[in-house]
């Protein structure tokens, strides 16, 4: 850590957005069907850490995006 | 009989000073502004997003201010000035870092990230090495021979110096 009594480096690490489950869309037989997300992925929305790890994971594509890396 | 005791240090607030305040006379003390953590990130995108807050960030992480220290700054100022409690600021926390992170890398500069540990526990193994090259240093060194060498030029400036009484000194 980069330094004592700062909570910023653990919170960050303890995020592990690499290992976060992904979500998955299933795709409906019908012309007319819906597209709706799969919920069984394990991922609880209501979680707010979740959540924060969701829009954790869209800035982190970003900035591999701008450094030439790939997931 | 006094006791021979530390003299007191009087530099500490006194006991009680911090319900001196009026009981809510302090932002932190209200409800904040933001109660969800999706608002605190929408409060943090939008404040971080400005052109003015950008160039400002990278002139400090140029400066080598690691960004969890300046991530937990922001947030802490926040807390303090009722934006959003502390416990939102927490779950906000790797987002502000991401989002300082994604500045430096647009800004191409070079940035401690501060999740590296600076100073390892010195090993004793390291220290044991260091002892025995010093001692391996004193061996080889002739201290008498320099001692003299040093005792010679200390002699030799004491007798360069001029005697007389109208004689200038430094």
């Amino acid at each position: 850590m980069s330094q004592p009594g700062n909570p910023a480096a653990a919170a960050y690490i303890n995020m592990d957005i690499e290992n976060m489950k992904e979500e998955t869309s299933a795709k409906s037989t019908g012309l007319l069907g819906r597209i709706s997300k799969n919920t069984s992925t394990g991922l609880d929305v209501s979680n707010p850490a979740v959540r924060v790890a969701k829009q954790l994971k869209v800035i982190r594509k970003h900035r591999n995006e701008i450094n030439g890396l790939t997931d | 009989m006094a006791l021979l005791t530390e003299e007191p240090t009087f530099d500490r607030p006194i006991a009680g000073q911090s319900l001196t305040a009026e009981l809510g006379g302090r932002p932190w003390q209200n409800a904040p502004q933001y109660s969800t953590v999706d608002e605190v990130l929408d409060f943090y995108m939008e404040s971080m997003s400005s052109e003015d807050f950008m160039l400002q960030a990278v002139d400090i992480l140029e400066m080598g201010v690691p960004i969890t220290t300046l991530a937990n700054t922001m947030q802490m100022a926040n807390v303090m000035e009722g934006v959003h409690s502390i416990d939102t600021g927490m779950l906000a926390l790797p987002v502000i870092m991401e989002m300082l992170m994604l500045l430096g890398d647009s800004a191409k500069i070079e940035y401690d990230k501060g999740l590296e540990e600076k100073n390892p526990k010195t090993r004793d193994s390291l220290l044991a090495k260091f002892a025995s090259q010093y001692e391996e240093v004193l061996d080889e060194t002739d201290l008498e021979a320099t001692i003299k060498n040093d005792d010679d030029e200390v002699q030799q400036e004491i007798k360069e110096e001029p005697s007389g009484l109208m004689a200038r000194r430094d």
